[in-house]
């Protein structure tokens, strides 16, 4: 199932909005056993790492690391930032 | 005489950063009307910058910033009251003020905008993030942007408890101001363990280092630092505050393609 983040908003930036958005999205994810869980940053203005880390720690823990994919793009604030959070 | 004047108009605009015309009026002695027939020259011939309308319009030299404002918020003894609308009361009115900064980034390329606004995130955030209670006198971060000569200048400032000691309250190894500045911008450490944090200043010195044209200093307590082509030049913006203050203030430039 596919998660667009420009419904959470255009600038994700701090951590205590990455929580908030991790516990929405994981109030109404069902997804199937398996099914693997993407994430659409089509029409998003900019990501934050901070953000970034709250959203993906969530639901990495909840779902496996392998089933939470973010799909290809070409936003560089989010290129940048899966960076840094990967590094750690 | 007129390249006196002109002279004269620079050297006051380099002492107080900016000038209003009246002010220049009551320095140089000279009527109004000459001094704005001196400005609209200036203007006219890329020495000088205008910025802002009506009675608040204020000239800049073209491509430094102006963030007086910001530094006597900053070092001012006691917040000033009713400080302006860069002061940012609580997370959610930085969080409202960001998408004026992707206003003035439309000139930029989209990537450019996108990295530029999420450096400023951070950094505002940061400010939030490490000084809940623990503020000086008020609450809050200075966020200020402005675009001048080809780059987009930032200011974050906070009144806070200062890097140095929001990082040895959670890591004792850490015993000064320097090493404390130089391990918020180059290691995985964080003020508020045991949370995994630390990555927000890696993050922006990493992009700030990417690319000639980029620039970022900070002063915390009486320490300074600076990474960049041009960080030597952001830490001119900082300089001229006296004495060990607490909080944080930080600067950043990026050029326009």
């Amino acid at each position: 199932m596919r998660i667009h983040l420009r419904d959470f908003g255009q600038i994700l930036g701090s951590r205590p909005a990455g929580r908030e958005a991790a516990l929405a999205m994981r109030a109404y994810l069902k997804p199937a056993k398996d099914e693997t869980i993407e994430l659409d940053f089509e029409g998003v203005l900019s990501v934050g790492p901070s953000w970034l880390d709250e959203v993906l720690s969530a639901l990495r823990r909840d779902y496996g690391k392998t089933r939470v994919v973010v799909l290809p793009t070409t936003n560089a604030s989010v290129i940048e930032s899966l960076k840094i959070l990967d590094e750690g | 005489m007129k390249t006196r004047t002109r002279a004269a108009i620079l050297a006051f605009i380099r002492e107080h950063r900016s000038a209003r015309p009246i002010e220049l009026v009551r320095f140089l002695r000279i009527s109004a009307q000459a001094v704005h027939r001196h400005l609209r020259s200036m203007t006219a011939s890329g020495e000088l910058e205008r910025i802002g309308a009506g009675p608040k319009t204020r000239y800049t030299k073209a491509g430094a910033p102006d963030f007086s404002a910001a530094l006597h918020w900053f070092s001012a003894r006691q917040a000033p009251e009713n400080p302006g609308e860069s002061w940012c009361d609580s997370r959610d009115s930085f969080a409202a003020r960001l998408p004026r900064l992707a206003r003035i980034t439309q000139t930029l390329q989209p990537n450019d905008a996108a990295l530029l606004i999420s450096i400023a995130g951070e950094l505002g955030n940061n400010a939030f993030d490490h000084n809940l209670g623990s503020w000086k006198d008020v609450p809050g971060c200075w966020f200020e942007a402005q675009a001048t000569g080809g780059k987009v200048w930032l200011c974050v400032a906070d009144r806070g408890q200062g890097i140095f000691s929001s990082l040895a309250r959670a890591h004792p190894e850490i015993r000064d101001g320097r090493t404390a500045l130089s391990t918020a911008f180059e290691k995985r450490v964080s003020g508020r363990a045991p949370e995994q944090r630390g990555n927000g200043l890696k993050y922006v010195r990493g992009l700030i280092l990417q690319s000639p044209g980029r620039g970022i200093a900070c002063r915390s307590g009486d320490e300074t630092l600076a990474y960049g082509e041009l960080g030597a030049r952001c830490l001119e913006e900082v300089a001229p505050i006296p004495g060990d203050l607490p909080g944080t203030i930080i600067t950043v430039v990026w050029s326009l393609p």
